[in-house]
Protein backbone atom coordinates (compact mmCIF):
# COMPACT_ATOMS: atom_id res chain seq x y z
CA UNK A 1 0.00 0.00 0.00
CA UNK A 2 1.42 3.40 -0.97
CA UNK A 3 1.78 6.16 1.59
CA UNK A 4 -0.94 8.18 -0.14
CA UNK A 5 -3.32 5.24 0.01
CA UNK A 6 -2.45 4.63 3.64
CA UNK A 7 -2.96 8.24 4.60
CA UNK A 8 -4.98 9.95 1.88
CA UNK A 9 -5.21 13.22 3.84
CA UNK A 10 -1.55 13.84 4.28
CA UNK A 11 -0.86 17.50 3.49
CA UNK A 12 0.77 18.45 0.24
CA UNK A 13 3.37 20.48 2.10
CA UNK A 14 4.00 24.19 1.87
CA UNK A 15 3.03 25.59 -1.51
CA UNK A 16 4.70 29.00 -1.78
CA UNK A 17 2.64 30.33 -4.68
CA UNK A 18 -0.63 29.28 -3.08
CA UNK A 19 0.55 30.84 0.18
CA UNK A 20 1.40 34.12 -1.53
CA UNK A 21 -1.93 34.12 -3.39
CA UNK A 22 -3.77 33.53 -0.14
CA UNK A 23 -1.90 36.37 1.59
CA UNK A 24 -2.55 38.74 -1.31
CA UNK A 25 -6.27 37.94 -1.29
CA UNK A 26 -6.61 38.11 2.50
CA UNK A 27 -4.69 41.40 2.78
CA UNK A 28 -6.91 42.95 0.14
CA UNK A 29 -10.05 41.65 1.88
CA UNK A 30 -8.80 42.89 5.24
CA UNK A 31 -8.15 46.39 3.93
CA UNK A 32 -11.60 46.34 2.38
CA UNK A 33 -13.18 45.12 5.63
CA UNK A 34 -11.50 47.85 7.66
CA UNK A 35 -12.24 50.57 5.12
CA UNK A 36 -15.95 49.77 5.34
CA UNK A 37 -15.74 50.34 9.10
CA UNK A 38 -13.52 53.38 8.96
CA UNK A 39 -15.12 55.15 11.94
CA UNK A 40 -14.54 52.26 14.33
CA UNK A 41 -11.13 51.61 12.83
CA UNK A 42 -10.12 55.24 13.31
CA UNK A 43 -11.01 55.07 17.00
CA UNK A 44 -8.82 51.97 17.36
CA UNK A 45 -5.98 53.71 15.52
CA UNK A 46 -6.35 56.73 17.79
CA UNK A 47 -6.24 54.70 20.98
CA UNK A 48 -3.28 52.60 19.79
CA UNK A 49 -1.63 55.79 18.49
CA UNK A 50 -1.90 57.54 21.86
CA UNK A 51 -0.60 54.43 23.59
CA UNK A 52 2.43 54.42 21.29
CA UNK A 53 2.95 58.18 21.23
CA UNK A 54 3.48 58.63 24.95
CA UNK A 55 6.46 56.31 25.43
CA UNK A 56 7.83 57.17 21.99
CA UNK A 57 7.57 60.87 22.79
CA UNK A 58 9.40 60.35 26.07
CA UNK A 59 12.08 58.44 24.21
CA UNK A 60 12.51 61.36 21.80
CA UNK A 61 12.73 63.72 24.77
CA UNK A 62 15.29 61.56 26.49
CA UNK A 63 17.61 61.19 23.51
CA UNK A 64 17.41 64.94 22.90
CA UNK A 65 18.37 65.62 26.51
CA UNK A 66 21.30 63.26 26.11
CA UNK A 67 22.33 64.95 22.89
CA UNK A 68 22.02 68.32 24.58
CA UNK A 69 24.16 67.32 27.52
CA UNK A 70 26.81 65.86 25.21
CA UNK A 71 26.96 69.05 23.16
CA UNK A 72 27.24 71.30 26.22
CA UNK A 73 30.74 72.51 26.89
CA UNK A 74 30.20 73.40 30.53
CA UNK A 75 31.15 70.74 33.02
CA UNK A 76 30.75 70.40 36.76
CA UNK A 77 33.63 71.55 38.89
CA UNK A 78 34.59 73.04 42.23
CA UNK A 79 35.32 76.43 43.74
CA UNK A 80 38.01 77.09 46.32
CA UNK A 81 37.28 80.14 48.50
CA UNK A 82 40.18 81.67 50.35
CA UNK A 83 40.20 83.49 53.64
CA UNK A 84 40.17 87.26 53.13
CA UNK A 85 43.76 87.65 54.27
CA UNK A 86 45.13 84.78 52.16
CA UNK A 87 48.45 85.60 50.56
CA UNK A 88 49.16 85.44 46.84
CA UNK A 89 51.56 82.59 47.67
CA UNK A 90 48.69 80.56 49.26
CA UNK A 91 46.59 81.13 46.17
CA UNK A 92 49.44 80.11 43.85
CA UNK A 93 50.02 76.88 45.81
CA UNK A 94 46.36 75.87 45.51
CA UNK A 95 46.32 76.83 41.82
CA UNK A 96 49.41 74.67 41.21
CA UNK A 97 47.82 71.72 43.03
CA UNK A 98 44.73 72.01 40.88
CA UNK A 99 46.61 72.46 37.61
CA UNK A 100 48.73 69.45 38.45
CA UNK A 101 45.70 67.23 38.92
CA UNK A 102 44.70 65.19 35.84
CA UNK A 103 41.01 65.24 36.84
CA UNK A 104 40.97 69.03 36.44
CA UNK A 105 40.47 70.42 32.96
CA UNK A 106 40.86 74.13 33.67
CA UNK A 107 41.46 76.54 36.54
CA UNK A 108 40.40 80.20 36.69
CA UNK A 109 41.22 82.76 39.36
CA UNK A 110 38.79 85.39 40.59
CA UNK A 111 40.63 87.89 42.69
CA UNK A 112 39.02 89.59 45.65
CA UNK A 113 38.74 92.81 43.62
CA UNK A 114 37.13 91.03 40.68
CA UNK A 115 34.70 89.31 43.05
CA UNK A 116 33.73 92.66 44.50
CA UNK A 117 33.23 94.20 41.07
CA UNK A 118 31.04 91.31 39.95
CA UNK A 119 29.05 91.39 43.18
CA UNK A 120 28.44 95.12 42.81
CA UNK A 121 27.37 94.63 39.25
CA UNK A 122 24.88 91.82 39.90
CA UNK A 123 23.62 92.66 43.38
CA UNK A 124 22.96 96.40 43.00
CA UNK A 125 24.46 96.90 46.47
CA UNK A 126 27.47 98.86 45.25
CA UNK A 127 26.82 101.95 47.42
CA UNK A 128 26.39 99.88 50.56
CA UNK A 129 29.60 98.01 49.89
CA UNK A 130 31.46 101.28 49.40
CA UNK A 131 30.51 102.20 52.97
CA UNK A 132 32.41 99.17 54.33
CA UNK A 133 35.74 100.65 53.38
CA UNK A 134 37.48 97.36 52.79
CA UNK A 135 36.68 94.44 50.49
CA UNK A 136 34.81 91.71 52.47
CA UNK A 137 34.98 89.18 49.65
CA UNK A 138 37.74 86.58 49.31
CA UNK A 139 39.61 85.53 46.18
CA UNK A 140 38.55 82.20 44.71
CA UNK A 141 39.68 79.60 42.22
CA UNK A 142 37.15 77.91 39.94
CA UNK A 143 38.16 74.53 38.52
CA UNK A 144 36.31 72.48 35.90
CA UNK A 145 36.47 68.70 36.02
CA UNK A 146 37.65 66.60 33.16
CA UNK A 147 35.11 64.44 31.23
CA UNK A 148 34.79 61.53 33.60
CA UNK A 149 35.76 61.88 37.20
CA UNK A 150 35.43 59.39 39.96
CA UNK A 151 33.34 60.80 42.86
CA UNK A 152 35.93 59.32 45.27
CA UNK A 153 38.70 61.29 43.55
CA UNK A 154 36.60 64.46 44.00
CA UNK A 155 36.24 63.72 47.71
CA UNK A 156 40.00 63.16 48.07
CA UNK A 157 40.80 66.34 46.18
CA UNK A 158 38.37 68.38 48.32
CA UNK A 159 39.92 66.93 51.48
CA UNK A 160 43.49 67.72 50.39
CA UNK A 161 42.59 71.24 49.23
CA UNK A 162 40.86 71.97 52.52
CA UNK A 163 44.14 71.25 54.34
CA UNK A 164 46.10 73.87 52.42
CA UNK A 165 46.99 77.23 53.94
CA UNK A 166 44.62 80.14 53.22
CA UNK A 167 41.75 77.91 52.10
CA UNK A 168 38.44 78.80 53.75
CA UNK A 169 36.01 76.51 51.93
CA UNK A 170 35.91 74.12 49.00
CA UNK A 171 32.52 73.82 47.27
CA UNK A 172 31.77 71.11 44.70
CA UNK A 173 29.36 72.43 42.11
CA UNK A 174 26.55 70.34 40.77
CA UNK A 175 25.70 72.08 37.54
CA UNK A 176 22.37 72.17 35.75
CA UNK A 177 23.92 69.70 33.37
CA UNK A 178 24.19 67.08 36.06
CA UNK A 179 20.60 67.72 36.95
CA UNK A 180 19.71 67.38 33.29
CA UNK A 181 21.46 64.03 33.18
CA UNK A 182 19.60 62.89 36.28
CA UNK A 183 16.33 64.04 34.76
CA UNK A 184 17.21 62.25 31.53
CA UNK A 185 17.76 59.04 33.50
CA UNK A 186 14.40 59.48 35.23
CA UNK A 187 12.66 60.07 31.90
CA UNK A 188 14.43 57.06 30.39
CA UNK A 189 13.16 54.76 33.10
CA UNK A 190 9.74 56.33 33.12
CA UNK A 191 9.62 55.86 29.34
CA UNK A 192 10.45 52.19 29.73
CA UNK A 193 7.73 51.66 32.32
CA UNK A 194 5.23 53.61 30.22
CA UNK A 195 6.28 51.71 27.09
CA UNK A 196 5.47 48.42 28.81
CA UNK A 197 2.19 49.70 30.28
CA UNK A 198 0.96 51.37 27.11
CA UNK A 199 2.28 48.51 24.97
CA UNK A 200 0.10 46.12 26.96
CA UNK A 201 -2.74 48.62 26.54
CA UNK A 202 -2.24 48.69 22.76
CA UNK A 203 -2.22 44.90 22.64
CA UNK A 204 -5.45 44.69 24.65
CA UNK A 205 -7.20 47.36 22.56
CA UNK A 206 -6.25 45.54 19.37
CA UNK A 207 -7.23 42.21 20.88
CA UNK A 208 -10.67 43.48 21.81
CA UNK A 209 -11.20 45.05 18.36
CA UNK A 210 -10.10 41.85 16.62
CA UNK A 211 -12.34 39.87 18.94
CA UNK A 212 -15.29 41.96 17.77
CA UNK A 213 -14.28 41.30 14.16
CA UNK A 214 -14.13 37.57 14.89
CA UNK A 215 -17.59 37.62 16.49
CA UNK A 216 -19.01 39.41 13.45
CA UNK A 217 -17.59 36.75 11.13
CA UNK A 218 -18.22 33.56 13.09
CA UNK A 219 -20.50 32.10 10.43
CA UNK A 220 -17.86 32.64 7.78
CA UNK A 221 -15.22 31.03 9.99
CA UNK A 222 -17.42 28.00 10.55
CA UNK A 223 -17.95 27.65 6.81
CA UNK A 224 -14.21 28.00 6.24
CA UNK A 225 -13.51 25.32 8.81
CA UNK A 226 -16.14 23.07 7.26
CA UNK A 227 -14.66 23.37 3.77
CA UNK A 228 -11.20 22.50 5.02
CA UNK A 229 -9.43 25.76 5.77
CA UNK A 230 -6.38 25.33 7.96
CA UNK A 231 -6.04 27.10 11.31
CA UNK A 232 -3.55 29.43 9.64
CA UNK A 233 -6.03 30.34 6.93
CA UNK A 234 -8.79 30.92 9.47
CA UNK A 235 -6.73 33.22 11.66
CA UNK A 236 -4.88 35.00 8.82
CA UNK A 237 -7.46 37.77 8.20
CA UNK A 238 -7.46 38.66 11.87
CA UNK A 239 -3.69 38.87 12.02
CA UNK A 240 -3.95 41.29 9.11
CA UNK A 241 -6.54 43.28 11.06
CA UNK A 242 -4.14 43.43 14.00
CA UNK A 243 -1.28 44.52 11.75
CA UNK A 244 -3.41 47.20 10.10
CA UNK A 245 -4.69 48.47 13.44
CA UNK A 246 -1.12 48.57 14.76
CA UNK A 247 0.24 50.21 11.62
CA UNK A 248 -2.51 52.84 11.70
CA UNK A 249 -1.76 53.38 15.39
CA UNK A 250 1.90 53.89 14.50
CA UNK A 251 0.98 56.50 11.88
CA UNK A 252 -1.24 58.33 14.39
CA UNK A 253 1.54 58.17 17.01
CA UNK A 254 4.06 59.67 14.56
CA UNK A 255 1.59 62.43 13.70
CA UNK A 256 0.93 63.17 17.37
CA UNK A 257 4.64 63.38 18.13
CA UNK A 258 5.28 65.59 15.10
CA UNK A 259 2.44 67.85 16.19
CA UNK A 260 3.79 68.03 19.74
CA UNK A 261 7.27 68.90 18.47
CA UNK A 262 5.85 71.70 16.34
CA UNK A 263 3.91 73.05 19.31
CA UNK A 264 6.84 73.01 21.76
CA UNK A 265 9.48 74.21 19.30
CA UNK A 266 9.21 78.01 19.93
CA UNK A 267 9.39 77.90 23.75
CA UNK A 268 12.10 75.23 23.61
CA UNK A 269 14.11 77.37 21.20
CA UNK A 270 13.76 80.27 23.59
CA UNK A 271 14.80 78.17 26.59
CA UNK A 272 17.87 76.76 24.85
CA UNK A 273 18.77 80.20 23.53
CA UNK A 274 19.15 81.39 27.12
CA UNK A 275 21.83 78.68 27.52
CA UNK A 276 23.37 79.67 24.19
CA UNK A 277 22.26 76.35 22.70
CA UNK A 278 20.70 75.83 19.30
CA UNK A 279 17.61 73.68 18.92
CA UNK A 280 18.52 70.58 16.99
CA UNK A 281 15.86 67.96 17.54
CA UNK A 282 17.27 64.46 17.32
CA UNK A 283 15.48 61.13 17.02
CA UNK A 284 12.48 62.05 14.89
CA UNK A 285 13.79 60.65 11.65
CA UNK A 286 13.05 57.95 9.10
CA UNK A 287 14.46 55.23 11.35
CA UNK A 288 12.18 56.36 14.16
CA UNK A 289 9.17 56.29 11.85
CA UNK A 290 10.05 52.80 10.65
CA UNK A 291 10.55 51.69 14.23
CA UNK A 292 7.26 53.05 15.51
CA UNK A 293 5.36 51.54 12.55
CA UNK A 294 7.07 48.18 13.08
CA UNK A 295 6.37 48.22 16.80
CA UNK A 296 2.77 49.22 16.06
CA UNK A 297 2.37 46.29 13.66
CA UNK A 298 4.03 43.91 16.09
CA UNK A 299 1.79 44.92 18.98
CA UNK A 300 -1.25 44.75 16.71
CA UNK A 301 -0.42 41.24 15.56
CA UNK A 302 0.26 40.24 19.16
CA UNK A 303 -3.19 41.51 20.19
CA UNK A 304 -4.78 39.71 17.24
CA UNK A 305 -3.01 36.48 18.15
CA UNK A 306 -4.32 36.80 21.69
CA UNK A 307 -7.90 37.26 20.45
CA UNK A 308 -7.63 34.50 17.86
CA UNK A 309 -6.16 32.09 20.35
CA UNK A 310 -8.92 32.77 22.84
CA UNK A 311 -11.83 32.67 20.44
CA UNK A 312 -10.93 30.28 17.65
CA UNK A 313 -9.29 27.51 19.62
CA UNK A 314 -12.55 25.70 20.20
CA UNK A 315 -14.62 27.04 17.32
CA UNK A 316 -17.37 24.50 16.72
CA UNK A 317 -18.90 23.71 13.38
CA UNK A 318 -22.64 24.04 12.86
CA UNK B 1 -11.86 7.19 -2.19
CA UNK B 2 -15.36 7.34 -0.79
CA UNK B 3 -15.73 4.09 1.12
CA UNK B 4 -17.23 4.65 4.55
CA UNK B 5 -17.59 2.23 7.43
CA UNK B 6 -19.04 2.78 10.90
CA UNK B 7 -17.83 0.08 13.31
CA UNK B 8 -19.82 -0.10 16.57
CA UNK B 9 -20.01 3.68 16.76
CA UNK B 10 -21.64 5.21 19.82
CA UNK B 11 -22.00 8.91 20.47
CA UNK B 12 -22.93 9.95 23.97
CA UNK B 13 -23.02 13.65 24.81
CA UNK B 14 -21.79 15.14 28.08
CA UNK B 15 -25.33 15.41 29.39
CA UNK B 16 -25.67 11.62 29.03
CA UNK B 17 -27.86 11.70 25.91
CA UNK B 18 -26.93 8.91 23.52
CA UNK B 19 -27.45 10.12 19.95
CA UNK B 20 -26.02 6.98 18.31
CA UNK B 21 -25.81 3.54 19.87
CA UNK B 22 -23.49 0.86 18.57
CA UNK B 23 -24.02 1.69 14.90
CA UNK B 24 -22.25 -0.54 12.39
CA UNK B 25 -22.90 0.24 8.77
CA UNK B 26 -20.98 0.42 5.52
CA UNK B 27 -21.29 2.62 2.44
CA UNK B 28 -19.64 1.48 -0.75
CA UNK B 29 -17.58 3.90 -2.75
CA UNK B 30 -19.77 5.73 -5.25
CA UNK B 31 -23.01 4.71 -3.56
CA UNK B 32 -25.97 6.92 -2.72
CA UNK B 33 -27.93 6.34 0.48
CA UNK B 34 -30.57 8.05 2.54
CA UNK B 35 -30.74 8.32 6.31
CA UNK B 36 -34.21 8.76 7.63
CA UNK B 37 -35.97 8.84 10.96
CA UNK B 38 -37.76 11.27 13.24
CA UNK B 39 -36.13 14.31 14.80
CA UNK B 40 -33.60 13.18 17.37
CA UNK B 41 -33.13 9.80 15.68
CA UNK B 42 -29.43 10.56 15.20
CA UNK B 43 -29.30 11.55 11.51
CA UNK B 44 -27.46 14.85 12.03
CA UNK B 45 -25.09 13.31 14.55
CA UNK B 46 -24.33 10.59 12.01
CA UNK B 47 -23.28 13.21 9.46
CA UNK B 48 -21.43 15.36 12.02
CA UNK B 49 -19.32 12.36 12.95
CA UNK B 50 -18.37 11.94 9.31
CA UNK B 51 -17.50 15.62 9.10
CA UNK B 52 -15.64 15.18 12.37
CA UNK B 53 -17.55 18.04 13.86
CA UNK B 54 -18.22 15.56 16.66
CA UNK B 55 -16.12 12.69 17.93
CA UNK B 56 -17.64 9.30 18.69
CA UNK B 57 -17.58 8.12 22.28
CA UNK B 58 -16.82 4.60 21.13
CA UNK B 59 -16.13 2.72 17.93
CA UNK B 60 -14.23 3.28 14.73
CA UNK B 61 -15.18 5.39 11.76
CA UNK B 62 -13.28 4.36 8.68
CA UNK B 63 -13.17 6.47 5.57
CA UNK B 64 -11.28 4.75 2.83
CA UNK B 65 -9.76 2.48 5.44
CA UNK B 66 -8.47 5.30 7.66
CA UNK B 67 -10.01 5.77 11.10
CA UNK B 68 -10.86 9.46 11.03
CA UNK B 69 -11.29 9.46 14.80
CA UNK B 70 -7.54 9.02 15.03
CA UNK B 71 -6.80 11.61 12.36
CA UNK B 72 -4.50 14.31 13.80
CA UNK B 73 -6.02 17.81 13.84
CA UNK B 74 -3.48 19.08 11.35
CA UNK B 75 -4.71 16.56 8.73
CA UNK B 76 -8.35 17.43 9.30
CA UNK B 77 -8.45 20.32 6.78
CA UNK B 78 -7.19 18.07 4.03
CA UNK B 79 -9.80 15.45 4.94
CA UNK B 80 -12.59 18.03 4.93
CA UNK B 81 -11.45 19.33 1.54
CA UNK B 82 -12.57 15.95 0.20
CA UNK B 83 -16.06 16.30 1.67
CA UNK B 84 -18.97 18.31 0.37
CA UNK B 85 -21.60 19.31 2.90
CA UNK B 86 -25.07 20.71 2.32
CA UNK B 87 -27.29 21.99 5.13
CA UNK B 88 -30.97 22.70 5.33
CA UNK B 89 -30.32 26.38 6.06
CA UNK B 90 -27.53 26.68 3.48
CA UNK B 91 -25.05 28.58 5.67
CA UNK B 92 -24.30 30.92 2.82
CA UNK B 93 -22.36 34.08 3.61
CA UNK B 94 -24.75 36.99 3.23
CA UNK B 95 -22.03 39.57 2.53
CA UNK B 96 -20.50 37.57 -0.29
CA UNK B 97 -21.78 37.11 -3.79
CA UNK B 98 -22.88 33.76 -5.17
CA UNK B 99 -19.53 33.45 -6.93
CA UNK B 100 -17.59 34.19 -3.74
CA UNK B 101 -19.66 31.71 -1.74
CA UNK B 102 -19.05 28.93 -4.22
CA UNK B 103 -15.38 29.84 -4.65
CA UNK B 104 -14.65 29.60 -0.91
CA UNK B 105 -13.73 25.87 -0.79
CA UNK B 106 -11.47 26.27 -3.83
CA UNK B 107 -9.68 29.27 -2.38
CA UNK B 108 -8.67 27.36 0.75
CA UNK B 109 -6.93 24.83 -1.49
CA UNK B 110 -4.79 27.64 -2.93
CA UNK B 111 -6.13 27.21 -6.45
CA UNK B 112 -5.27 29.76 -9.13
CA UNK B 113 -7.93 32.40 -9.74
CA UNK B 114 -8.41 31.41 -13.36
CA UNK B 115 -9.08 27.80 -12.35
CA UNK B 116 -11.34 28.98 -9.51
CA UNK B 117 -13.44 30.95 -11.97
CA UNK B 118 -13.68 28.01 -14.34
CA UNK B 119 -14.70 25.57 -11.61
CA UNK B 120 -17.23 27.94 -10.04
CA UNK B 121 -18.91 28.58 -13.38
CA UNK B 122 -19.00 24.82 -14.03
CA UNK B 123 -20.59 24.16 -10.64
CA UNK B 124 -23.13 26.95 -11.12
CA UNK B 125 -23.98 25.56 -14.53
CA UNK B 126 -24.71 22.18 -12.99
CA UNK B 127 -27.13 23.72 -10.50
CA UNK B 128 -28.57 25.97 -13.23
CA UNK B 129 -27.49 29.24 -11.64
CA UNK B 130 -24.99 30.48 -14.17
CA UNK B 131 -25.65 34.16 -14.75
CA UNK B 132 -26.49 34.77 -11.08
CA UNK B 133 -22.93 34.63 -9.80
CA UNK B 134 -22.80 38.34 -9.00
CA UNK B 135 -26.00 38.34 -6.97
CA UNK B 136 -26.02 38.07 -3.21
CA UNK B 137 -27.86 35.28 -1.37
CA UNK B 138 -30.59 37.70 -0.24
CA UNK B 139 -31.48 38.26 -3.90
CA UNK B 140 -32.19 34.55 -4.44
CA UNK B 141 -35.19 32.35 -3.69
CA UNK B 142 -34.87 29.62 -1.05
CA UNK B 143 -34.50 26.97 -3.74
CA UNK B 144 -31.78 28.98 -5.48
CA UNK B 145 -29.98 29.50 -2.19
CA UNK B 146 -30.05 25.77 -1.62
CA UNK B 147 -28.60 25.20 -5.08
CA UNK B 148 -25.80 27.67 -4.31
CA UNK B 149 -25.12 25.61 -1.19
CA UNK B 150 -24.97 22.49 -3.34
CA UNK B 151 -22.68 24.18 -5.86
CA UNK B 152 -20.37 25.14 -2.99
CA UNK B 153 -20.42 21.52 -1.77
CA UNK B 154 -19.58 19.99 -5.13
CA UNK B 155 -17.24 22.62 -6.59
CA UNK B 156 -14.17 20.82 -5.26
CA UNK B 157 -15.41 17.53 -6.79
CA UNK B 158 -15.52 15.88 -3.36
CA UNK B 159 -15.28 12.15 -2.90
CA UNK B 160 -18.08 12.23 -0.36
CA UNK B 161 -21.16 14.44 -0.35
CA UNK B 162 -23.16 14.79 2.88
CA UNK B 163 -26.51 16.52 2.99
CA UNK B 164 -28.49 17.25 6.14
CA UNK B 165 -32.18 17.83 5.38
CA UNK B 166 -31.38 19.58 2.09
CA UNK B 167 -35.04 19.78 1.09
CA UNK B 168 -36.41 20.78 4.47
CA UNK B 169 -37.55 24.24 3.37
CA UNK B 170 -38.49 23.42 -0.20
CA UNK B 171 -41.72 22.59 -1.99
CA UNK B 172 -42.12 19.08 -3.48
CA UNK B 173 -41.07 20.06 -7.02
CA UNK B 174 -37.92 21.77 -5.85
CA UNK B 175 -37.19 18.90 -3.46
CA UNK B 176 -37.34 16.42 -6.33
CA UNK B 177 -35.07 18.66 -8.38
CA UNK B 178 -32.52 18.86 -5.55
CA UNK B 179 -32.57 15.09 -5.07
CA UNK B 180 -32.08 14.66 -8.77
CA UNK B 181 -28.99 16.88 -8.55
CA UNK B 182 -27.54 14.68 -5.80
CA UNK B 183 -28.22 11.60 -7.92
CA UNK B 184 -26.36 13.18 -10.84
CA UNK B 185 -23.34 13.91 -8.64
CA UNK B 186 -23.47 10.34 -7.40
CA UNK B 187 -23.46 9.17 -10.97
CA UNK B 188 -19.98 10.60 -11.47
CA UNK B 189 -18.59 8.54 -8.59
CA UNK B 190 -19.27 10.67 -5.51
CA UNK B 191 -20.46 8.79 -2.43
CA UNK B 192 -23.65 10.57 -1.37
CA UNK B 193 -25.39 10.34 2.00
CA UNK B 194 -28.55 12.37 2.44
CA UNK B 195 -30.33 12.74 5.78
CA UNK B 196 -33.99 13.50 5.29
CA UNK B 197 -37.27 12.90 7.04
CA UNK B 198 -39.18 13.28 3.76
CA UNK B 199 -39.96 9.56 3.52
CA UNK B 200 -42.26 9.67 0.47
CA UNK B 201 -39.64 11.55 -1.53
CA UNK B 202 -36.76 9.26 -0.67
CA UNK B 203 -38.84 6.15 -1.14
CA UNK B 204 -39.74 7.39 -4.61
CA UNK B 205 -36.03 7.46 -5.47
CA UNK B 206 -35.67 3.71 -4.95
CA UNK B 207 -32.17 3.98 -3.48
CA UNK B 208 -30.76 2.56 -0.26
CA UNK B 209 -32.50 3.80 2.89
CA UNK B 210 -31.19 3.49 6.44
CA UNK B 211 -33.87 4.00 9.03
CA UNK B 212 -32.61 5.40 12.33
CA UNK B 213 -34.55 5.33 15.55
CA UNK B 214 -33.25 6.44 18.93
CA UNK B 215 -29.71 6.29 17.67
CA UNK B 216 -29.92 2.79 16.21
CA UNK B 217 -30.20 1.56 12.63
CA UNK B 218 -33.46 -0.34 12.73
CA UNK B 219 -33.81 -0.92 9.01
CA UNK B 220 -31.41 -1.02 6.07
CA UNK B 221 -33.36 -1.17 2.82
CA UNK B 222 -31.27 -1.89 -0.26
CA UNK B 223 -31.67 0.06 -3.50
CA UNK B 224 -34.38 -1.14 -5.85
CA UNK B 225 -33.20 0.95 -8.79
CA UNK B 226 -29.87 1.79 -10.32
CA UNK B 227 -28.68 5.40 -10.29
CA UNK B 228 -29.06 5.50 -14.07
CA UNK B 229 -32.70 4.64 -13.65
CA UNK B 230 -33.08 7.40 -11.09
CA UNK B 231 -31.49 10.09 -13.20
CA UNK B 232 -32.70 8.74 -16.49
CA UNK B 233 -29.21 9.31 -17.81
CA UNK B 234 -26.35 7.05 -18.70
CA UNK B 235 -23.23 9.08 -18.20
CA UNK B 236 -19.72 8.35 -19.17
CA UNK B 237 -17.80 9.17 -16.04
CA UNK B 238 -15.11 11.70 -16.94
CA UNK B 239 -11.63 10.78 -15.85
CA UNK B 240 -10.55 13.86 -13.93
CA UNK B 241 -7.31 14.43 -12.21
CA UNK B 242 -7.54 14.85 -8.45
CA UNK B 243 -7.79 18.46 -7.45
Amino acid sequence: MTRAAKDPWRGTGWQPFAWIRDHARISSESINFISTRIGTSFLVWLVVGIALALPAGLWILQINMEAMSQGWEGRPGLSVYFVTDASQEDIDVVAQVLEGNTDIASVALTTADQALTQFKEYSGLGDALDLLGENPLPASLTARFADRIDPLAVDNLVASLSQLAGVSEVVVEKTWLERLNDLSAVISRMGLVLAIMFGVGAVLVTASSVRLAIESRLDELRVLKMVGATQGQIRRPFLYFGAIYGFGGGVIAAMLIAFTLVVIEPPLQSLLGSYRQELQLAGFNMLFLLLILTIGCFLGVLGALLAVRQRLKHLELF
Amino acid sequence: MGHIEFQHVTKRFENGYEALSDVSVEFAEGSMSFLTGHSGAGKSTFLKLLLRAEMPSRGRLLVNGVDIVQLPDKRLPRYRQNLGVVFQDHHLLAQRSVFENVALPLRVTGMREREVGRRVRAALTRVELLGKENLFPRHLSTGEQQRVGIARAVVTRPKILLADEPTGNLDPDLSTHIMDLFARFNQVGTTVIVASHDVPLIESMGLRILHLQAGRVIEDLPATRSIEEVTGLTLEVPQEADS
